[in-house]
């Protein structure tokens, strides 16, 4: 029944979206990618899908500058849909900027408790989370001021409601205050393609639920990871934890409860996916001190925990590709191409720095 | 170079009196001038051992920096991937207090001192701890150990540079030493010992010399005053024989006797 409809208002935006993700970069591509050996010859592998975008670089660039570039056709591509969407669409794709609104808040507060110029962090703030009111964060020089009249006026102010004041911006990790405006964030999106009339049972709500419930469940589990061994306590770490997903509610309190590797292990053991892919980083029988979910310098073979999130999140997006109607397709595009960016970054990286054996170390999921 | 030009050069001397008190001034200096270069190439080549080594050492660290940065920078990359974005900001931020720091100590190599430093981290003072605690903190900290062991390698390196350096200048001023105490203040010396004795000796032979021309003139001032006295001898018994031949006469004969008057 929604399908009757759909195509009226957001038909163009999902069909262009379905363009750009036929434009992502195939395993046959990374092959070629691989085999490169200077950035000059990424650069002209890469000339049919980034074209216009890369022309501009010097010779040779820095991987930075490639990254930023790729960035660059990203943003330009999800303002070109922003411009075009409407209604619910336009709403929803509001809603993926806030992630990145996140960060560039926390930049900007991190920026005024040390009180450098905050001007200058402008540029360095991620182009998806700006937003109008941003450049007035900069005019607030202390943190009350900031909070009481220009974090009320940006789009992420309920997420400060509630459950910050200004002195928990003062005094806690920003870090804290980022994974906790994180939390609040992915609450509410999840809310809202739950609850909102056009979206509520379409299969936009279907598919965003399963991604949403995987980001909140990888972010519990990867808080807690991080955690050991840092003066977050258990209590302010679940704080943290986003109140739904697979692993809520057991899960997490276990995860909250958990002081070690073995913990985290034992709860997650409920939700099959999880448990294999700790099976896989051979975490489960690791001694409690060794924690290794990064990709490790010397267990090149053995994916890290990490790896295996972004490769399933991957799954799940090129999935989404299979559904039609729904404004998922959108949200899981930026995602394949956040990924292309960080893959390429990474491809660049191996061989500038001629580290070819880890060079396949990237995610391609076509 | 300097062996080809004193040479060609006069033997240089010191502008000395040549006298005995000098000459044994300069013996002493000439044994004090052998002693200092045998000390003083005793230490140069302890110093050149000390700087092989080092410069040795330095070859090694050299080449583990070489690697250990690679890794460094690495894994770095591996944090840009892991967590997706810039976090340098984040991380220059929230650093607070040097975690990594360096002392110096000094060390005695054969009477030069060497500044050695020593990395050493403070602990309980991890700044970032939560960064990139929603993905790829793990990253983070390995970087960070990473580019500690990078910055440690850095340490080292340094304090073989310095000594390196240092231990350069000190065996150039101990060698130049050697050398001018070789070749330029042995030989002096040697020359002024030389210089004082022949002028001793000159002046022994001239002494000698005036001696005997004093003597001979003596001699001959003896023999003209003997045969002066010889000729005056002669002169008198001449005289008094002649005045014998005259005056002998009875005096108590005619001749008449002045009268004495007292």
């Amino acid at each position: 029944m929604e399908g009757l409809f759909y195509n009226v208002s957001n038909g163009y935006i999902e069909g262009v979206v379905r363009g750009y993700r036929n434009a992502l970069l195939t395993g046959q591509n990374y092959n070629n990618l691989t085999q490169c050996e200077t950035i000059d010859d990424v650069k002209l592998q890469l000339g049919p899908a980034y074209g216009d975008f890369l022309a501009s670089l010097p010779p040779n660039p820095s991987t930075s500058a490639l990254a930023d570039k790729t960035t660059e056709k990203l943003v330009a591509e999800f303002r070109y849909l922003q411009a075009n969407a409407t209604g619910s669409l336009a709403k929803f794709m509001e809603y993926l900027t806030y992630g990145y609104m996140i960060d560039n808040v926390a930049l900007l507060i991190t920026g005024t408790l040390h009180e450098r110029d905050t001007r200058e962090l402008l540029e360095r703030c991620h182009p998806l989370g700006w937003f109008e009111t941003m450049p007035v964060l900069c005019v607030a020089t202390n943190i009350e001021e900031l909070y009481n009249s220009v974090l009320i006026e940006t789009p992420l102010a309920p997420y400060f409601k509630g459950s910050l004041s200004h002195h928990d911006l003062d005094e806690l990790n920003i870090e804290i205050v980022r994974n906790t405006l994180y939390k609040n964030y992915l609450e509410d999106f999840y809310q809202w393609v739950n609850t909102h009339p056009d979206v509520k049972g379409t299969p936009t709500a279907e598919v965003m639920s399963e991604v949403l419930e995987f980001e909140a469940d990888r972010r519990s589990i990867n808080i807690t990871l991080n955690s050991f061994g840092t003066e977050l306590s258990k209590q302010d770490r679940k704080k943290l934890y986003p109140n739904f997903g697979k692993l809520y509610p057991e899960g997490v309190l276990l995860l909250s409860r958990a002081d070690d590797v073995e913990g985290v292990r034992l709860a997650v053991d409920g939700v099959s996916e999880y448990k294999t892919f700790f099976d896989q980083t051979g975490l489960s029988q690791g001694s409690g001190g060794a924690v290794s979910n990064m990709a490790g310098g010397a267990g090149g073979e053995t994916k890290s925990l990490e790896d295996l999130f972004y490769q399933k999140e991957m799954e799940i997006s090129k999935l989404a590709f299979t559904r039609q109607f729904t404004h998922a397709v959108v949200y899981a595009w930026v995602k394949l191409r956040e990924q292309e960016i960080r893959n390429i970054t990474w491809i660049a990286e191996c061989i500038a720095q001629n580290q070819k054996e880890r060079i396949g170390n990237y995610i391609s999921v076509f | 170079m300097s062996g080809s030009a004193a040479s060609k050069l006069p033997p240089a001397r010191e502008s000395v009196f040549p006298t005995r008190q000098m000459l044994g001034q300069m013996k002493s200096k000439l044994k004090g001038a052998q002693t200092g270069h045998d000390l003083l190439k005793r230490k140069s080549e302890a110093l050149t051992k000390r700087f092989r080594e080092i410069t040795r050492r330095i070859d090694e660290a050299k080449r583990k920096m070489g690697r250990v940065m690679q890794i460094a920078a690495f894994s770095l990359a591996e944090v840009t991937y892991a967590v997706g974005g810039d976090i340098g900001f984040q991380i220059q931020e929230s650093a607070k207090s040097a975690r990594f720091r360096v002392r110096t100590r000094q060390e005695n190599v054969s009477g030069v001192l060497l500044p050695r430093f020593e990395a050493f981290q403070t602990d309980g003072n991890n700044d970032f701890q939560l960064t990139g605690l929603g993905k790829g903190g793990q990253q983070v900290q390995r970087c960070r150990e990473t580019y500690a062991r990078a910055v440690e390698t850095l340490v080292e390196l340094a304090s073989l540079q310095t000594a390196f350096v240092i231990l350069d200048e000190v065996i150039k001023v101990v060698n130049r030493r050697v050398n001018a105490i070789e070749y330029v203040i042995i030989p002096r010396t040697e020359n002024t010992i030389k210089y004082i004795m022949s002028e001793l000796d000159e002046l022994d032979r001239e002494e000698f010399y005036r001696l005997k021309k004093v003597s001979a003139k003596k001699e001959r001032d003896a023999q003209v005053a003997e045969k002066e006295r010889l000729d005056k001898a002669d002169d008198a018994r001449a005289a008094a024989e002649a005045d014998r031949a005259v005056e002998t006469k009875d005096v108590l004969g005619e001749g008449e006797n002045e009268d004495v008057i007292f």
